[in-house]
């Protein structure tokens, strides 16, 4: 790639995600999984959207489409003008590094680095990044900077994990079921931490759950089953995170 | 076929790169060892039973001259069982086409019947047997095969003073010139220096010796002894200018091979060791990540009732399977590389038929040793998981906990990047098997250093023996020790630009209750041909009175400088002598004793005399100066130095090649395969950090990075320490080969370590590109979904 696609194009009115018939098959034959089967859909910066469903109805295949993880075996996929859906190898390695923020649900965190470290891993590669101790600030982690991974809870793992994925200023946050290995009161202060980015920082976030009750705190809420999304809903009012409860 | 067994056969399918790596060092481990013990077991069974068959003698002895009459003397002293008596005659050669002359031994066949010890082989033509025959002879078969001579072939010699024609009538083999090389050599020299053997009369003629003997051999009757005989032996052939009998310890041929066999003793025990411990190294890192892969479905195993016995035994397999693989592809390549090393002692050693013999114990030695090994290996693990009580193996390990390193903890921290700060700290968190790591390596360096520190010791000795001390072009010998003029004759000679003399004595030194007999060499005080060097590389002034002998003389009698030797002539006058030590020289090969010529000559009384000559000859009247030689009558041999200097180079290159090949190949391959298992291990422990890091936007390149980070740690570590190793490697065999008769400087070049570290380092990178392109496979979706 001659330029940088992910930033030249940034306006709040132009779709961050703009997604046409998008389908993605794995296995051939009697194996064929159609595990996304056409799906229409857009999502502008600024956005939080819980996508809802039952394991098997594709909200992870769309997550690893729109994560660039994986390319789609039909429809298109672009990210800003820019055709995500057929980029190779280094286009997605160059996307995830410079555009996208992940949260796992089990942290993924390097047990060896410090909580410092772990988020210090992007912001050696990142063109623009803010500083590890300003992102582990805004995760309320600024006293346990310089623990390693096992000496946290996993509240606070999950947290250094949302740190290390904002620390770049992504315009994506990818949360995959980031509250599914914690009590409802870590569960919480996780989820606060992303609406806390989502607000203050702008970023598009995209959440991934079977859990129903996160839904109160998105603008939209789309609702997948067997590769279709079936359904979309806006909130009108966002609720906060903290008075959520499951 | 139980269905644990199928469940090993496709893990063991899954495993198999790593599990082929660790079966392949096993295998270069086992495979040495096969090597070196089998060809141990053909060179000592060939050995004994040519021996045997054709009567080796247990005493030898040279003198001046006796009647065939002492025989009856000899046969006569308590012990002996037979006697056999004959004429041992130096010669120059003269074969047709080529220029440079050669040296020979001529022995003489018995009047009647057949030689009674040290029979004769006979490899092509015939035997020449009783006093019919004339103008024929018998030529031992390295000469004849280095010079392309086959039996009716015509040479000439010139015997004392005489040249004569010879058809060679066959080609034999003896079991006194196993190794047909000069006496003191320690390579042979087959194109220039061979042994013969014609009917007694006729060398008996030709040398004045009718009706008499110069040599004999004795064999003993069971239980006598060997001390006693010789003290007898020289007691009846005083007067007849006797040298000193000596037994087979003594023996250049039998000391030779000796000498080989115990460097082969040596090698065959600790290299294989070094290979085994590394493979048992290799099994139990890579059975121990399989056992903690495989933590949940020992502990589904358990719960459904499998014992831990059955558990055990199943893991245990693991390892029986890569042991009888090793040792399937161990006794394989042994006995491949055993062959081709029989061929090559051919080469030196001459027995009828050195057939590679596999050594049965010593497979099953090996079998033993490496099941061993691989046992160690897993025994921990296995026991480690069968330990665990089934729902406490269900869950997952519990999540590494990790601490800043050392470097960090001292404050360098900040000089590090997080990725080196990762490799730092992993390293720290397993101490024990970076450590196992680091050693495997730095042994992979170090067998490098072995066969270059060989050659180059080898190397060293050639340099030092033919540019630093020998520098003439040729010696001649005299047939028989003339007045000091005669070197005026020789001066005289087209092309001869300098001249030194050299005289001889064969004698008794005596320090105290050890004695050696040698030739005292009597040189000028400050030769330029022949320069006496001490362990600086300074020469050593030969002082008007006093002795100058080798090092390793000095050590063998127990004296040191400024003590006092006590010589006894074995020859002429029969002197009896005190000389002060007055120096101590470096040499390699044999031992030597030094006077100046003239204080030499003035102990021994009998005038102004030399046996030798050293000769420079100019280059341009080469052809002049030896057809001339070979016309001399007083010439009893004509060594011409760059022609045995060759002939050195010849040999040695060929057998330090193979050698360096083999040691090559395996330090090749254990280097990589400690690296590829340990970055296999490494990528399979770390998949999903790996994983991880390539999700949220590091290249593979990055990845790559801190996959090996650590194996380039932990190399550039092994790699000093391996130079280490070798060198105490190096030390420790070269160390076997210091006797009386060679020795090997430990020579430790910069080429050498660079060679070595050249080596490892690429057989390093290679593997970890090769377990880097699995990076490739890494499943970056499945290892974020699921919990370590």
């Amino acid at each position: 790639m001659a330029h940088a696609p992910f930033t030249s194009v940034d306006s709040d009115l132009a779709p961050v995600f703009q997604a046409r018939a998008l389908a993605k098959t794995y296995g051939e034959g009697d194996a064929m999984v159609r595990a996304l089967a056409g799906v229409d859909l857009e999502c502008r910066a600024g956005e939080l959207v819980v996508v809802l469903g039952a394991s098997g109805s594709g909200k992870s295949t769309l997550l690893n489409l729109l994560g660039g993880l994986d390319t789609p075996t039909s429809g298109s996929l672009f990210y800003r003008g820019w055709n995500l859906g057929g980029a190779d190898e280094a286009g997605l390695t160059r996307y995830r590094r410079e555009a996208v923020g992940f949260v796992f649900q089990f942290y993924n965190l390097i047990p060896s680095l410090t909580a410092r470290e772990n988020v210090a891993l992007i912001t050696e590669i990142a063109a623009d990044p803010m500083t590890p101790e300003a992102a582990l600030q805004l995760v309320g982690l600024g006293a346990r900077m310089d623990h390693f991974p096992a000496q946290l809870s996993g509240g606070e793992q999950q947290r250094v994990a949302i740190a290390r994925a904002i620390a770049k200023r992504p315009a994506v946050l990818m949360c995959d079921e980031p509250t599914g290995a914690l009590d409802v009161s870590t569960g919480k202060a996780v989820l606060e931490a992303i609406e806390r980015i989502n607000r203050e920082l702008g970023t598009l976030t995209l959440i991934i759950t079977h859990n129903s009750v996160m839904a109160e705190m998105a603008d939209r809420v789309l609702t997948l089953s067997d590769g279709h999304i079936t359904g979309e809903k806006h909130n009108r009012t966002r609720a906060a995170a903290s008075t959520l409860a499951w | 076929m139980s269905l644990l067994d199928l469940k090993l056969i496709r893990d063991l399918r899954a495993l198999k790169s790593q599990a082929t790596a660790v079966a392949i060092v096993m295998a270069c481990g086992l495979a040495m060892m096969i090597m070196t013990r089998s060809l141990i077991v053909s060179l000592e069974t060939t050995r004994d039973a040519y021996y045997r068959d054709n009567h080796f003698a247990h005493i030898f002895a040279r003198l001046k001259r006796a009647p065939n009459s002492v025989a009856a003397q000899l046969a006569a002293i308590p012990g002996v069982a037979t006697v056999q008596t004959g004429i041992a005659l130096s010669v120059t050669l003269d074969l047709p086409g080529v220029m440079e002359p050669a040296t020979g031994l001529i022995q003489s066949l018995p009047e009647q019947g057949e030689l009674t010890l040290n029979r004769l082989h006979l490899r092509a033509g015939r035997i020449l047997v009783g006093r019919e025959s004339t103008g024929e002879i018998l030529a031992g078969e390295a000469f004849a095969q280095a010079n392309q001579l086959q039996p009716g072939d015509e040479m000439a010699a010139v015997l004392y003073g005489r040249r004569q024609h010879f058809r060679i009538a066959g080609i034999v083999l003896s079991p006194e010139f196993i190794f047909e090389a000069p006496p003191g050599s320690a390579l042979p020299n087959n194109k220039t220096y061979g042994v013969f053997w014609m009917p007694y009369k006729e060398l008996a003629r030709a040398s004045n010796l009718d009706g008499a003997f110069n040599q004999l051999a004795l064999r003993l009757v069971p239980g006598a002894s060997e001390p006693a005989v010789i003290a007898a032996v020289d007691h009846i052939l005083r007067p007849y200018g006797g040298r000193g009998a000596y037994g087979r310890a003594s023996h250049p041929s039998h000391t030779r091979l000796r000498d080989e066999i115990n460097i082969l003793n040596g090698l065959s025990i600790g290299f294989p060791l070094v290979f085994l411990s590394v493979a048992a190294f290799m099994t139990n890192a890579v059975m121990s990540r399989q056992i903690t892969l495989q933590r949940e479905q020992i502990a589904i195993l358990k719960a459904f009732g499998f014992s831990n016995g059955e558990i055990g035994r199943h893991y245990l397999k693991f390892s029986i399977v890569i042991v009888a693989s090793g040792t399937a592809l161990g006794v394989l390549g042994g006995v491949f590389l055993g062959e081709r090393l029989v061929d090559l002692y051919h080469m030196f050693f001459r027995f009828p038929a050195l057939n590679f013999q596999l050594a049965g114990t010593v497979v099953v030695l090996a079998v033993v040793v490496s099941s061993l090994a691989a046992m160690v290996g897993v025994a921990g693990s296995v026991r480690a998981a069968v330990r665990l009580p089934p729902a406490e193996a269900m869950r997952p390990e519990p999540p590494s906990s990790y601490r800043p390193a050392v470097v960090e903890r001292l404050g360098f921290g900040r000089l590090f990047s997080v990725t080196w700060r990762m490799a730092f700290r992993n390293i720290e968190r397993r101490p024990v098997r970076a450590a196992l790591t680091v050693g495997a390596l730095a042994l992979a360096t170090g067998i490098l250093i072995v066969p270059n520190a060989f050659r180059d010791g080898i190397g060293h000795v050639l340099d030092y023996q033919w540019d630093l001390i020998q520098r003439q072009t040729v010696m001649v010998s005299l047939i028989e020790p003339s007045p000091a003029r005669t070197l005026a004759d020789f001066k005289a000679l087209p092309g001869v630009i300098l001249a030194e003399p050299v005289a001889g004595a064969a004698v008794e030194l005596r320090a105290g209750n050890q004695f050696r007999r040698l030739s005292i060499t009597g040189l000028p005080a400050q030769a330029e041909l022949y320069r006496v060097m001490d362990h600086h590389g300074r020469q050593i002034t030969l002082p008007p009175e006093g002795i100058v002998l080798s090092k390793k003389l000095a050590e063998v009698l127990g004296v040191k400088i400024g003590e006092t030797l006590f010589v006894r002539g074995l020859e002429g006058k029969r002197v009896e002598f005190s000389v002060p030590v007055v120096g101590l020289s470096e040499d390699f090969a044999g031992t030597a004793a030094y006077m100046e010529i003239g204080a030499l000559n003035r102990h021994l009384g009998e005038g102004d005399r030399i046996n030798a000559a050293y000769l420079t000859v100019g280059a341009g009247q080469w052809q002049e100066f030896l057809r001339a030689m070979k016309a001399s009558p007083r010439a009893g041999s004509v060594v011409v130095k760059n022609k045995i200097r060759q002939g050195f180079r010849e040999t040695t290159a060929q057998s330090i090649g193979l050698l360096q090949k083999i040691y090559l190949t395996f330090a090749a391959v254990v280097a990589f395969g400690i690296v590829y298992n340990s970055a296999r291990i490494s990528l399979s422990e770390r998949q999903r950090e790996l994983a991880t890091l390539r999700v949220i936007g590091f290249t593979r390149g990055e990845v790559a990075t801190v996959l090996v980070g650590e194996l380039v740690m932990l190399t550039l570590i092994a790699l000093p320490c391996g130079l280490v190793i070798g060198s105490g490697f190096a030390r420790v065999i070269l160390m076997t080969v210091n006797t009386e008769f060679v020795r090997l400087p430990l020579i430790l070049t910069a080429q050498n370590y660079a060679f070595a570290v050249l080596v490892v380092a690429t057989a390093s990178v290679v593997s970890a590109l090769l377990a880097c392109r699995r990076l490739d496979q890494l499943d970056l979706v499945g290892v974020l979904k699921a919990r370590d």
